[in-house]
Order: structure tokens, then sequence, then C-alpha cells
């Protein structure tokens, strides 16, 4: 009797120690993706992390914390004797076996579920009511809300359009071999946002190897090319492309243009990559 | 013998015809649009010749390099040869090297195919001559040293990067054009001419060196004569589109099936179907899930395979 009673206690004691700690800010934070780094420092943690993965390269600062290994083979052992109180993974970017590993461990994880454009501010929010940073989560989330009324307001307002309405559009995400930004993808989120017609947006596959006559065919009337992480002579790699495609519309009325790599991750860039893009279009 | 010559002759260029008018749209050749017309002539022609170049290149250079080494199991990507093109391109594409433009990464393939051939050929070097052994082993030793090397680097590189280069590495025909299809030509040309003047020669290697000294060949220069062909074919190939699986080990096998192991018909004839197969394979590959492309690479096996493997079970198999 006295052995379940010390058993019960002990259970009630274990189980209310775990939701005291639920509602305390994680002090040592560790991310294992990139955009996860660009929002966690953009809600004020920046400090707070004590690692990140190999690509984790934005801010500056991200790249001076200390290395993890990569997004879908991270080191369990790095993780482990950094200490942290938690470990933010992302849904789609991060093993699933990972995450229940850390977790068998007693390591608290939180996955950050939003991976499209329109479910980012309610991610934002989730994950400011997780770390105890709720307020700057909301700012995060009503400033991302309304850059992306403004976008659309100014697709609709502004009418300076040099295109039709929904002008058909190429996101070339690597010129040889050619890869696409297809559907399921920020990119096409953004591109649809801006009233632009992603021509890869009804295939299945989110990168797909786009065929080129089918370029040819669908004449897209604005191409634009990612300039990648560190490519800085995206211009020549994708020289040899352009002459091929001399023919579409796009090509012929010099609706090429280049962009950041701001569109390719989920976070506080998005926006600055959203108005990259419809500043192309509008002017 | 002359009949089954003259019929693969023909399939080959009906294939190489009927490839170019199929794809993701057919395009009839009787109402040739605008449009069409330049998809037809800038983009699928030099796509198929391309293909054709590098099928026949891996076709001939397996039924050669099955002889050299007398082994069945040899193909052109055994000697390393396609792990250093590999290698050498992915550094150039993780690297974003561009210094010659549109060619760097051929160009790139080209060299690590011939620096490879020649370190597997020296080190196969022995007594004034290659032996097929010693060949043989260097070119697996150096083929697992450059593969690892290709995943350590991949392994440490962004996933941006990895993915771009397996594509490439598992063969990209989609790049294909008029500017790379002289260089490809020369050095197919040039490496099945150079094998199939010495297709007796070959022969006679087969069934060792004692008796082809007996014929009155000189083993050791034959087989120099003819690895450096094998060299050019399969760095001809490879800066062409990467690697394609299958054709080199098993067209060569097909081919002896039906018509037999002399190499004056066994070199053409592997050629000539390596290329048929690796055009088919590349028109499924653009046309079955369009506008998406699938790597050809694939397809040449998931075709290729099932028919060897029935042929295996029909056939008479190495008189067994």
């Amino acid at each position: 009797m006295k052995n379940i009673l010390l058993c019960l206690t002990l259970i009630v004691t274990c189980s209310f120690s775990s939701f005291a700690h639920a509602g305390e800010t994680p002090q040592r934070i560790i991310s294992l993706a990139p955009n996860m780094t660009e929002i966690l420092f953009a809600l004020g943690l920046g400090n707070r992390i004590v690692g990140v993965t190999s690509f984790c390269d934005y801010p500056a600062e991200a790249k001076k914390k200390p290395k993890v290994g990569g997004m879908s083979n991270p080191s369990l052992e790095a993780v482990i004797s950094l200490k942290p109180d938690v470990v933010v993974m992302t849904i789609d970017g991060n093993p699933r076996e990972f995450e229940e590993r850390l977790r068998s461990l007693g390591i608290k994880t939180y996955v950050f579920r939003a991976s499209r454009l329109r479910e980012l501010p309610k991610g934002a929010r989730d994950l400011g009511k997780a770390l105890g940073v709720q307020e700057e989560a909301e700012t995060f989330a009503r400033e991302f809300e309304a850059a992306v009324k403004r976008v659309e307001a100014g697709e609709r307002v502004t009418g300076t359009h040099t295109l039709s309405a929904r002008g058909r559009t190429l996101f070339i995400v690597w010129p040889e071999p050619l890869i696409a930004a297809g559907p399921g993808t920020v990119i096409d989120d953004a591109l649809t946002l801006i009233g632009l017609d992603n021509i890869a947006s009804d295939l299945r596959v989110s990168y797909p190897k786009y065929s080129i006559e089918e370029i040819i065919r669908r004449a897209p009337e604005v191409i634009i090319i990612g300039r990648g992480m560190d490519h800085k002579d995206i211009e020549k790699i994708s020289a040899g492309l352009l002459k091929r495609l001399h023919s579409v519309p796009a090509v012929k009325n010099k609706r090429v243009f280049y962009v950041s790599d701001d569109l390719y991750r989920l976070g506080p860039r998005t926006v600055r990559g959203i108005e990259e893009i419809s500043g192309l279009v509008v002017r | 013998m002359r009949i089954r010559m003259f019929l693969i002759i023909a399939l080959f260029f009906l294939v190489l015809v009927l490839t170019l008018f199929l794809g993701p749209t057919v395009i009839s050749p009787f109402a040739v649009d605008a449009t069409s017309r330049e998809i037809l002539f800038s983009i699928r022609a030099p796509r198929v010749v391309v293909a054709a170049l590098m099928g026949m290149a891996l076709g001939a250079s397996g039924a050669v390099l099955q002889g050299i080494l007398r082994n069945p199991l040899a193909d052109p990507y055994i000697l390393g040869i396609s792990s250093g093109a590999s290698l050498s391109a992915a550094l150039g594409i993780l690297g974003g090297l561009t210094f010659m433009g549109e060619f760097t990464i051929p160009v790139l393939a080209f060299i690590g195919a011939i620096v490879t051939g020649s370190i597997v050929g020296i080190m196969g070097w022995k007594r004034g001559g290659l032996w097929p052994e010693r060949l043989l082993l260097a070119g697996v030793g150096l083929s697992f040293l450059f593969s690892s090397l290709l995943m350590l680097i991949m392994s440490i590189s962004s996933d941006e990067g990895i993915r771009k280069a397996i594509l490439w590495i598992f063969g990209d025909l989609s790049m294909s054009e008029w500017s790379r299809v002289p260089y490809g030509l020369a050095f197919v040309l040039a490496g099945i001419i150079l094998s199939g003047t010495k297709a007796k020669a070959l022969n006679a290697l087969i069934l060792g060196d004692e008796f082809a000294h007996s014929l009155g060949f000189t083993p050791h220069r034959e087989r120099f004569i003819l690895f450096v062909a094998v060299g050019l074919l399969t760095a001809a190939s490879v800066s062409l589109g990467g690697m394609i699986g299958f054709i080199g080990l098993l067209v060569p096998h097909i081919i002896r099936f039906f018509m037999g192991s002399d190499g004056r018909v066994l070199i053409p004839a592997s050629a000539l179907v390596g290329g048929v197969l690796l055009c088919v394979a590349d028109v499924i590959s653009r046309s079955v899930l369009p506008p998406m492309e699938l790597p050809a690479g694939i397809i040449t096996a998931l075709i290729g395979s099932p028919y060897f493997l029935y042929l295996l079970r029909r056939k008479n198999v190495l008189g067994v």
C-alpha cells in the first residue's frame, strides 16, 4: 500500500513538473531548418539558439552558431550534447524518425507545420505560443498578412500590368538540367498571389524536370530564374537555355528576370521575395 | 546474317525518324507549323542524334570491353571511367564553374573520363602490356574510390546542389544541342571505327593471349588499341549525357544471342541496337508524364532488363 502511494505521488509530481515545463520559455533552442532559423531570429530568439544546421546561413549571426549537421541527416550526438530545451523542426524538411528518436530520449521537439504561403501566419503564431513569444509572433504574422494584402490589392488597383491578367509564367529553379518550381511550393503560391499563371502548376511534382519543347508550346510570357544560394554566374549558366528558348514570348520581349533566393524559404524574407517578383512584372 | 544486319540498320534509321516525331506532343510530318518546326529541328533532332550517339558508344564499348577483359560482366562503367567523369562533372556543378559557358560540364566530364582511363591504363600496365585482370581490378578499385569521393562531396554540400548533380549523373539528354553533336560524332565514330578495324584481333583475344599470338596478333598491342577506343567511346558518351546503365552491359549479350560473338558483327550491331534502345528509352522518358521528364537511364533498364531475362530463359546462353 505504501509503495502504491509512493508510486502515485511520483506519477503525480512527475506529470505536474512536465506541465510546469511546458509553459516555460525555452532558453536553449536548436533549429533544424534554415527557414526556422530565420523565423526564430525574426521573433527575437536569436540569442537563445544554441545549434543550427550547416545550411543555416541567414541572418549572418546564424553562421556563427554551432552546427549539428544537415537537414536530412543531423547528428543525434551533436543535438544531445548541446542540451537543448527544445528542438525546432519542419514537417517537410526533417526526417520524422529523427523527431521520434529525440522525443524517446526525452528531448522536447516542436514541429513547424506550415509549408505554404497562407499557412505562415498561423504557423508563426503557434510557434510563438509554444516558445513564449506570442507578442513577437503576432507582430510577425500581422506584418506578413498585411504585406500579402498589399500585394493582392496592388495587383487589382494599379492595373499597370503590361501583361495579360494571368500572364503565363515559368519559374526556373535551375537551368541545366531544367528544374521548374511546381505545385505545393512557396514560389507557386507567390506567383498565384501576384496573379501569374505558373505553367508548371498542373504537375504532381514540386520541382519537376520540365520538358523544353513543352515550354516552347506553352509559350510563357514571363520567365523568372532563381539565382539560387550562391550562384553569381547564373546568367552564364542559363545563356544556353535561353538561346534555345529564343522564340518564346518571354525571351523575345525581354521578360526574363533573375531573382534572389528570398522565395526559396518560407520565413521572414518571403515577403521580400514576393515583392521582388511583383515589382518586376507590375513595372 | 546479312539479312539480320540489314534489318538492324533499317530499324536504326526507322527509330531515328520515328522518335523525332513522337514526344509529349506527336508532330505529324504532314502538318508542321512554325512552333512544331522549331521543336523538331532545334529541340528534338539534336536530342535524338545525341541519344543515338550515346547509345552507339555504350553498346560498342560494352562489346569490346567484354572481349578484352574476357568477362561477361564488364561494361563501360566497370573501369571507373564514368565514376571519374561523374566526380569531375559534379565538382564543376557543385562548385558553380562556368569557365567554358555551356560546355563547362561536358568538357569537365570528358577530362575526368580521359584522366581516369589513363590511370586505369597505367595501373593495368605490367611487363610491356595491359593485363585483363589488372585492368579490371584497377578499374573496380578506382571506381570505388571515385564513387566514395563523389558521395563525400555530395554529403557535405547543399541539398540544392546534390539534386542537380544527381540529375546530371543519372543521365540527362534534355540539354542536347547541335553544338555538341560534332564533337560527339567525331569521338564516337573514331572509337567505333578503331574497334571495328580491330574486330578480328578481338575475336582472337577472347580465345586467350597465346591463341591470339599463334594467329599472328600481338596481344598487348591489340588490347592497348582497343582499350584506347573504349576510353574514347566511354568518355564521349558520359560527356554527352551523363551515365546511362544497362546498354553497355546487356546489349552486347542480346546481340550474341541472335548473331553470335564475331566481333565484326558484334561491334556494329551492338552499337546500332544500343542507339535504338536509348532513342526509344528517351522518347518514353519525355512522353509519359508531360510536361515532366524522367531520367532516360531508368527507362533503358526498365524496358531492357525484362527482355533480357526473357531471352535468358528462351535461348541457349553460353552454350549451357
